[in-house]
């Protein structure tokens, strides 16, 4: 641990040049008059579900972390990196573009699910910070869920253009404006598994019920006027697990973290699937 | 024991004398809510399959998806002016009254199976499923019975409960 | 584990001689890692079943126990499901004994239940009304949303947050009203 020490302390000081502006920023907004430097330490405590693959016998526990948040970045995930930078090295989650686009540090804050990197530390509330990984699945490791099943159910549901006949000029397959924008709300989904693993329908069923996000998926596809095999698409869920274990909890729109709506998405799957 | 804590101790206050930002770290065992939901608990992770094929698609069946659907809708559309009209009128006839019998059954017996279907998952519990399955079909077939002796002997249910009600 | 972390610690550092830097480039360039453990090839099956082994290893991250209560316990869909039940679960029970009644000698006929109802003190009349009466003004109201959601309305997050408040509300009142006020 001595011998980790110093390196990290370099690592840890190049961290803090690297967040600065942004720390600068709200340490402005907060007081004006008040140099930086002379800021009193503003301590958080984040307490994150630790589990280890190398000793499975070993109950999954809550660890607890202590950090100064005058001196880390604004996100949980600032927090995150901060702990396993300068704390303990072990920490195991996933991230990657730190800006709510790859979907990596999808997990529970606080009991609802997010993206670490679009969810402010509460700076103003003096409880802890309680950092699980997405509810009811598999825990890889630490943070770090399998959604093996997940990628495979998307699979399933052929996410890509389905078409026979080739485009009228040749060229490519065009879309009236009307048309284009019946995708909008659905193009942006990230395929986090926020939504899927807030539904507790999904907690109880996940290996048949598509869950949320993989709905969504397919209504994306089920609403392009490019597609033809839309009928083929309605036919697969058809079916009392695929589709209809949604029984419209809502907490899949409540936790989308890009601000999509799931529910609403299923909803119109339900619709369609009514009336056609 | 002193002198092996000393050290120790000596060394996370310089640390934190040093480091302005200081860290403290402690475990806690996780208050169990991996065992305490546990009534029919999903069992370890098994997945069929490469991690490159597809989830398996059931085989489609409209009677169990779209058309179950809109049936189970209509159904509760339909209960809405039901359940209101005995609050307008005062009670309904004996032919409305047995109508909103057998959808309120209806309508019951497609909600328990809902229950059974979100809970007790086929391939994991299949006898649980089927037991709980066949005991809700006798269930309902003799709630069934005992609604059409109810209408036929006594008063009918919404007069019956509009009495109970105002006794 | 200290060796390793070591390791890691000198290579950060990156300036002071060690391991990684008597390495010959060419190997580092081929991706070859110099670890102090000892490796042994597997063949991909054999990969694979580490990989099974592992998975049933693994525990269930914790749900019911940590989500939002407000979106759990005490979210509508849970109540809709409750309430349901207690209603049909109390019509199925009442049925059924009806049917048998003449068997095992009860009176279960509305005359006899209206009667037996109608000793009992206030207090406890309006307790059994309540607990049917809200039972019922939760499930109409939020099955008249359910419908409504159906059709693809009132999807937007603040149109839910009301909903939900609207339906606790009306749903608490209307059960009063149909235990007191009628």
């Amino acid at each position: 641990m001595a011998a980790l020490r110093p390196s990290s302390r370099i690592l840890g000081l190049s961290m803090r040049a690297a967040t600065r502006p942004g720390a600068v920023f709200t340490r402005s907004m907060a007081s004006v008059s008040e140099a930086p430097q002379e800021k009193a330490s503003n301590m958080k405590t984040f307490q994150i579900y630790r589990w280890n693959p190398d000793t499975p016998s070993e109950k999954p526990k809550m660890q607890s972390y202590t950090i100064d948040l005058n001196k880390t970045g604004p996100m949980i995930l600032d927090a995150l990196v901060r702990i396993k930078n300068e704390l303990d090295p072990t920490l195991t989650f996933r991230r990657s573009c730190r800006e709510g686009i790859c979907g990596s540090c999808a997990m529970n804050i606080n009991g609802q699910n997010t993206l670490a990197c679009l969810c402010r530390i509460p700076a103003e509330s003096s409880s802890d910070v309680k950092l699980y990984p997405l509810p009811h699945t598999y825990v890889v490791k630490d943070l770090v869920p399998d959604l093996t099943h997940f990628y495979k159910q998307y699979k399933s549901i052929k996410p890509y253009l389905q078409r026979d006949t080739p485009a009228p000029d040749g060229k490519e397959y065009r879309q009236s404006k009307e048309d284009r924008k019946k995708l909008d709300g659905l193009y942006e989904c990230i395929l986090c598994a926020c939504c899927s693993t807030s539904c507790p329908s999904y907690w109880w069923n996940s290996e048949e019920y598509l869950g949320p996000a993989i709905l969504l998926q397919s209504y994306r596809w089920l609403a392009d006027s490019r597609d033809e095999r839309t009928a083929e698409r309605r036919a697969n869920l058809e079916n009392s697990m695929s589709l209809y274990r949604c029984h419209t909890i809502l907490n899949c729109t409540r936790a989308c973290p890009k601000g999509l709506n799931p529910g609403k998405a299923i909803a119109e799957i339900k619709k369609q699937m009514s009336l056609s | 024991m002193a002198s092996i804590v000393r050290p120790s101790l000596l060394r996370q206050t310089t640390l934190a004398a040093r480091a302005p930002g200081a860290f403290y770290m402690r475990t806690a065992a996780l208050h169990g809510s991996s065992k305490r939901s546990a009534i029919l608990p999903p069992g370890p992770q098994r997945i069929e399959g490469g991690v490159n094929d597809p989830a398996p698609i059931p085989t489609p069946s409209a009677a169990h998806g779209s058309y179950h659907w809109t049936f189970e809708r209509l159904i509760a559309a339909g209960l809405v002016p039901l359940s209101i009209a005995p609050f307008a009128s005062g009670s309904l006839n004996p032919t409305m009254d047995a109508i909103l019998c057998s959808a309120v059954l209806i309508h019951s017996h497609i909600g328990f199976q809902s229950v059974i279907i979100d809970y007790i998952p086929k391939k994991k519990y299949p006898g649980l499923r089927k037991l709980f399955w066949w005991g809700l079909n006798a269930a309902t077939l003799t709630v069934g019975i005992g609604l059409y002796e109810f209408e036929t002997n006594d008063v009918g249910v919404t007069e019956a409960i509009k009495r109970v009600w105002k006794a | 584990m200290i060796a390793q972390r070591v390791g890691v610690a000198a290579l950060r550092r990156g300036a002071k001689p060690s391991v990684f830097a008597q390495l010959p480039k060419v190997a580092i360039a081929a991706g070859i890692q110099a670890r102090p453990v000892t490796t042994t090839k597997l063949s991909q099956d054999d990969g694979h079943q580490i990989l099974v082994n592992q998975r049933l290893q693994r525990p269930i991250a914790p749900h019911l126990g940590i989500y939002k209560i407000e979106q759990t316990w005490l979210g509508h869909s849970a109540w809709t499901r409750i309430t349901g039940c207690t209603l049909s679960g109390a019509a199925y029970a009442y049925f059924t004994a009806y049917l048998v009644a003449p068997l095992l000698g009860w009176h279960l006929e509305t005359a006899s239940l209206a009667s037996a109802f109608a000793t009992l003190p206030f207090a406890i009349k309006g307790g059994v009304k309540f607990a049917l009466g809200f039972p019922f003004a939760y499930h109409f109201i939020n099955g008249l949303r359910h419908l409504w959601f159906d059709l693809g309305k009132g999807f937007s997050k603040p149109a839910i947050k009301k909903g939900e408040m609207a339906l606790w509300i009306s749903s608490i009142l209307g059960g009063l009203f149909l235990a007191f006020g009628l």
